[in-house]
């Protein structure tokens, strides 16, 4: 689905990207990783057709390079922070990335409906919030069912319910036999999203393998999100005291990052306390190291 | 030619809702019709339209240059200001989808100004004074809208070369300066005094729309030498009326042609 062959760019003297080489098949989900300034947004704007580059990209056997307007047919970005006319309520954009995409107003319609905004459609985009952006643009993407998603830090600026809704996303578009490219640098959405990770360093692609052989170092962490019976403000400096967590709060859910065997412990101490747990989830977490067993560095 | 029917439509119906085209083409209305109205008192038989015409060319030789080369130069600088140029792009269009779009749009939106305008105070005209040289008054609500296309023309290249749309403005304005206040003078002052000669003023005239719609106008209404001035007088006496309306008219052509497509072949290569 996508091929990526020796693609660099460079700004000047710096080397932004150098040689990325990988490829992604229908059906698999590629998380790419790296810190800031590692070439995670230049390669995706590179994919998506919005920087020149040397190198060759395919997207379903077509050149980026060569017939952009084709690869992008078939390419559903969503980008770190989503920009839309402000001017414009979420139905009149969806409409217009519609015709943009060839896709029937119906599509936009229920685009809209997915994501979770027809409530708000005639609502202006200036008066969104950054969360309902993002998923404005997540259903933009959507139009004209593309073959590849391609993420941009899908996760900014969404509280957890929303972030757990995307990873639903990513899986239902998985399942689907879509591709999905997603770049961020919350290394605990890997295992919880992607097939393979493709780590970026420099500009260079120092791991591309399976995201099982992308495991923890000497650190490991789990994750947990937690929605409780109202009693989120008392929980968090209990948390924090029992076992010295770091603890987040998102909207409704909190989020617990902790050792792997200090899981227990925190179920413990809201349980001691009172405080039921209405729902909640676990992630396993990970580091930027690899085992070096699975992956082509 | 989905896509640049898209940009296409948004770009007019973003018009249709702009304060700016509305203020403009009531303007225009008015003051067309204030001039008809003065110049109606004053005059002595009907004469109307070539008198309101005639007040009418120096109002919009400096309105109408103004207000298209505003209007192209935020056409992309504004997308990129607010983020938008790269979601556009993103999408299955290429740059010249966007450009040609936003440029027909646009196009469509100030002639559409131009003729609401300027069809109101005729119509109002034709209320107070018998009809006698409506030609002329049609003939110029088209140069208007030409001038127009040329000036969104260079507004579009402006555009594409300015980093945001504050840039964008400023260097709209100071084209408008030169093109419109300054130009005469040292186009003049260069065609007689370092290189004299007939073919530099000739040239002259053509790489100034302004002057070029100016001629064009004036010879379609009164070809007196005075009125023409230097470049339109060179012209008028070396080939005549006629041969001298084609070659503005395929100069005003040129200009609404050539800035636009130096301004796909620019965007083509920028990184959004």
């Amino acid at each position: 689905m996508l091929s990526a062959r020796a693609v660099t760019k460079r700004y000047g003297s710096t080397l932004a990207l150098n040689g990325a080489t990988f490829d992604l098949d229908a059906g698999r989900v590629l998380a790419v990783v790296g810190a800031n300034g590692a070439g995670k947004s230049t390669l995706i704007k590179s994919i998506v057709g919005l920087m020149r580059f040397d190198g060759q990209i395919l997207v379903d056997g077509i050149d980026v390079a060569r017939d952009g307007r084709g690869a992008r047919r078939r390419i559903g970005y969503l980008a770190q922070n989503p920009a839309f006319h402000q001017d414009l309520s979420v139905r009149e954009t969806a409409i217009f990335y519609a015709r943009l995409r060839g896709a029937p107003e119906e599509a936009a319609r229920e685009a809209v409906e997915h994501v979770g905004l027809g409530e708000h459609a005639e609502k202006l985009v200036g008066a969104l919030s950054g969360g309902m952006r993002q998923r404005l643009g997540l259903a933009v993407a959507q139009l004209g069912d593309p073959a590849l998603y391609v993420l941009d830090e899908p996760g900014t600026g969404l509280d957890v319910a929303a972030r757990l809704e995307l990873r639903d996303f990513i899986r239902a578009q998985r399942a689907r036999g879509k591709s999905v490219l997603l770049s961020t640098h919350w290394l605990e959405d890997v295992p919880a999203t992607a097939d393979e990770v493709l780590v970026l360093d420099r500009g260079r692609v120092t791991f591309h393998g399976p995201s099982a052989d992308f495991v923890v170092s000497n650190a490991v962490r789990s994750r947990l999100f937690l929605r409780l019976n109202g009693h989120t403000d008392d929980a968090i400096p209990l948390i924090q005291h029992a076992a010295g967590h770091e603890v987040a709060r998102s909207g409704e859910w909190i989020s617990v990052t902790c050792p792997t065997d200090g899981k227990t412990k925190v179920f413990e101490t809201l349980l001691e306390n009172g405080i039921v747990i209405l729902d909640f989830r676990v992630e396993e977490a990970t580091t930027a190291s690899t085992d070096g067993t699975g992956g082509q560095s | 030619m989905t896509a640049t029917m898209a940009i296409f439509g948004k770009e007019l119906r973003d018009a249709v809702r702009s304060r700016w085209l509305v203020a403009f083409a009531l303007t225009f209305a008015l003051v067309a019709l204030a001039l008809a109205v003065v110049q109606e008192q004053g005059s002595v038989g009907a004469q109307g339209f070539n008198r309101t015409t005639a007040s009418l060319i120096n109002l919009c030789l400096l309105l109408v240059p103004l207000l298209a080369l505003i209007l192209g130069a935020s056409a992309i600088a504004g997308e990129r200001d607010r983020g938008t140029l790269g979601t556009l792009l993103s999408q299955p269009l290429s740059s010249a989808d966007l450009l040609i779009g936003k440029y027909l749009g646009l196009t469509v939106a100030v002639w559409a100004a131009v003729v609401l305008g300027f069809g109101a105070a005729g119509l109002l005209v034709a209320l107070v004074s018998p009809v006698t040289d409506f030609g002329h008054y049609l003939l110029f609500v088209v140069l208007s809208g030409a001038l127009a296309s040329a000036m969104l023309s260079i507004g579009m290249l402006i555009s594409v070369l300015s980093e945001g749309r504050s840039k964008a403005l400023a260097i709209a304005v100071l084209t408008w300066f030169a093109l419109v206040l300054f130009y005469n003078l040292v186009a003049i002052g260069f065609a007689l005094s370092v290189a004299s000669s007939g073919e530099m003023l000739l040239v002259s005239t053509l790489l100034n729309p302004v002057e070029t719609v100016r001629i064009l106008a004036v010879l379609s209404l009164e070809p007196d030498l005075h009125v023409l001035g230097p470049l339109g007088a060179y012209l008028y006496v070396e080939f005549g009326p006629a041969l001298s309306a084609v070659i503005l008219g395929v100069a005003l052509l040129a200009w609404a042609g050539v800035p636009l497509t130096a301004a796909a072949a620019i965007f083509r290569k920028q990184d959004a």
